[in-house]
């Protein structure tokens, strides 16, 4: 329980937004999966990845309205569609990117016994993240105006983006206990190379009638955006060159830097039921460098401007009226810039399966005792959440597996999340040699038109692997 | 094993990339035609006196002249993008004597672009009289608003029964300002 209130609480807290692998997790035959469960099983004796191309992730994904509804070579007039969108949408809605890349990566079996039971692995890998939420109220502030929302609050906690740029250096550890549990943990460094966060907004604009004139207009206003590592990119004096060379610092730990582990294990009930949970990215980034922070602040109530009498005992004109008035307002939306170091933490992701292994191989020559993964099928259910700036993500997915040769697998998966509640993924892991590839994607309902798609995501690599009980 | 591994995997992965490469007609050039019609309302003047307000040294004034600098109204934003504004009065008046409130709007080389009028008109019975003068800038008139950056306004009062320290009523005016605009497309 404990346990829970800190998960949510460290949730409602964090700007995050990577997203789910439901195809992946669990993959055993791809030496990635472990990057998902540190404590997952493992069934290659070492492997390398081929550097550059051995994890590419890109994951799009709106919620609300698609790319199709707006942008569609239909005929409707752009603007009636755009409304339709805005109206159709809410403030939960939200577009986000998620991107990595991995820059290499390795892991090697060893142990002392005759059996190796345990294996380290390490590497190099970028992540983009970037999210903003559906800023619904001055959406229709901007198509309508306060005209027809008299009463009606504008409120700026709505207003909510993060992106964030980092390279993560790791290095895991996994151990298989006995025949039954193995578990492993992660060691991360991030640098963070650029981040945009504006996601603790509040206050509100409202239009009410006045006392003494028609309406108030009450501004009450406490928006922030903090920075870093964008400001250097944006100076005077920098081009195009600089700004690779910086970049290429960060990467390489030149940047705002933060700490972060992964944990999880996997539990075999019997010799077909097994269980297994990870949670990843427990960490945070120290921003304290190249930073600029911005600030509005301020309440204000504007009535309209009192020329007669504005105040004749102290001989006030209503220029120094109106002037006040300007100052009061430069006062709320002047921007105040500081350079206050801050946190962030990442976005944690919890997965967790449950799996049924089944239709063992009919023996056809060999007699390959004592092989542990004697099933060629498996199936179970998988739960992914993450926390989010304003609420966790979760996905429920159900998979079948299916090894189709020795050098062949195949994954299917049928997810329910925040996109979508029907979307279909596939994957599959082929070995030719010792060269692993593998190539998965979802959303397959929705790639016979990829525009009206709420979420699309694709993952593919190379490696380089030696498998056990090979030879 | 080999053959049926390459055979099937290339199977996939053309699966995969036929499934991908069915897209639907979209045009993001459309993005260009955006426009969006926003009305706000603004409060605008306002004033409250009473009858003996307007008495100096214990005689009737004739009138209150004041004025402000603004920068509002000739600001690019309002420039560009307004395309009708009306100001809307409401004048409430319990004395028994007409004022009249003439707004002048003046440029930068404090020339006079505009001048109207917002009457309020006359109590004769002590009650609450409502006059609610509105004011359309289109054109031309628009055109005039969109230069002023100095407003002057002058509160008159007309002939009538003379006001002194016993008047009874008062006169009071609300005013705002509804904005038209048009945003994005300008063809």
């Amino acid at each position: 329980m404990k346990f829970l209130i800190l998960f949510l609480t460290v949730a409602s807290y964090c700007s995050s937004f990577s997203q789910n692998k439901q195809v992946l997790y669990g993959f055993s035959d791809i030496p990635q999966s472990l990057l998902l469960n540190p404590g997952g099983k493992i069934k290659n004796d070492w492997y390398f990845g081929i550097p550059l191309l051995s994890h590419i992730h890109v994951n799009v994904g709106i919620t609300g309205s698609t790319v199709y509804d707006i942008f569609a070579n239909d005929g409707i007039d752009f603007n009636t569609k755009l409304q339709n969108a805005v109206y159709g949408m809410s403030s939960n809605d939200f577009f986000s990117v998620n991107q990595q890349l991995e820059i290499f990566s390795g892991g090697f079996s060893f142990g002392s016994s005759y059996e190796k039971n345990e294996y380290l692995s390490f590497g190099l890998y970028q992540e983009l993240d970037f999210i903003a939420y559906f800023p619904k109220d001055f959406a229709v502030l901007a198509l309508e105006g306060n005209q027809n929302n008299i009463n009606r609050p504008f409120r700026a906690n709505q207003i909510s983006v993060a992106a964030e740029a980092i390279s993560v250096l790791h290095l895991g550890y996994n151990k298989s206990v006995n025949d039954n549990f193995t578990f492993g943990v992660r060691g991360k460094i991030y640098s963070s190379i650029a981040n945009v966060n504006s996601t603790k907004n509040e206050g509100r604009f409202i239009t009410v009638p006045g006392r003494n004139n028609f309406y108030d207009h009450i501004f009450n206003l406490d928006l922030e955006a903090r920075t870093s590592g964008i400001a250097s990119l944006t100076d005077d004096g920098s081009d195009s060159k600089s700004v690779v060379r910086d970049l290429k610092k960060r990467i390489l730990f030149g940047g705002n830097l933060g700490l972060g582990f992964d944990i999880g294990f996997t539990q075999q009930l019997n010799k077909q039921w097994s269980l297994d949970a990870s949670l990843l990215d427990v960490g945070f980034i120290r921003h304290t460098k190249d930073i600029e922070n911005y600030k509005i602040e301020g309440d204000f109530v504007f009535e309209g401007v009192n020329p007669i009498f504005p105040d004749l005992e102290n001989g006030q004109t209503a220029d120094d009226y109106w002037n006040e008035i300007e100052d009061d307002f430069e006062d709320i939306f002047e921007l105040d810039t500081t350079a206050t170091k801050y946190t962030t933490w990442r976005p944690i992701k919890l997965n967790t399966s449950l799996n049924y292994a089944f239709g063992k191989k009919k023996i056809e020559a060999c007699n390959c005792t004592g092989e542990e993964d004697g099933y060629l099928n498996s199936t179970g259910l998988q739960l992914f959440a993450m926390s989010r700036p304003k609420r966790p993500l979760l996905a429920l997915t159900a998979y079948y597996y299916r090894r189709l040769f020795n050098g062949l697998q195949v994954k299917t998966t049928y997810t329910i999340d925040s996109y979508s509640p029907y979307n279909i993924g596939l994957g599959m892991s082929a070995n030719l040699g010792n060269l692993n590839f593998y190539v998965m994607a979802d959303n397959f309902l929705e790639f016979k038109n990829i525009y009206n798609a709420q979420s699309v995501s694709l993952q593919l690599g190379f490696n380089y692997i030696f498998n056990k009980n090979e030879d | 094993m080999q053959k049926h591994i390459i055979k099937y995997s290339f199977l996939i992965i053309i699966a995969c990339l036929s499934l991908f490469s069915c897209v639907k007609e979209v045009d993001f050039d459309q993005a260009d035609d955006i426009e969006i019609s926003p009305v706000m309302e603004s409060s605008l003047i306002f004033f409250e006196g009473q009858a003996n307000n307007f008495l100096l040294n214990g005689t009737e004034i004739i009138s209150i002249k004041d004025s402000l600098s603004i920068n509002f109204f000739n600001s690019e934003f309002i420039v560009d993008n307004l395309i009708k504004a009306d100001f809307e009065f409401e004048a409430i008046n319990s004395i028994n004597k007409e004022f009249q409130i003439h707004v002048d709007l003046i440029d930068d080389a404090e020339q006079l672009l505009y001048t109207f009028m917002v009457p309020a008109l006359p109590s004769t019975d002590g009650s609450d009289f409502i006059s609610t003068p509105k004011e359309e800038f289109e054109g031309d008139k628009l055109e005039a608003l969109k230069k002023t950056s100095k407003i002057v306004f002058t509160l008159s009062l007309l002939p009538g029964e003379i006001i002194n320290e016993t008047t009874l009523g008062r006169i009071q005016l609300k005013s705002k300002a509804v904005f038209y605009f048009n945003i994005g497309d300008k063809g």
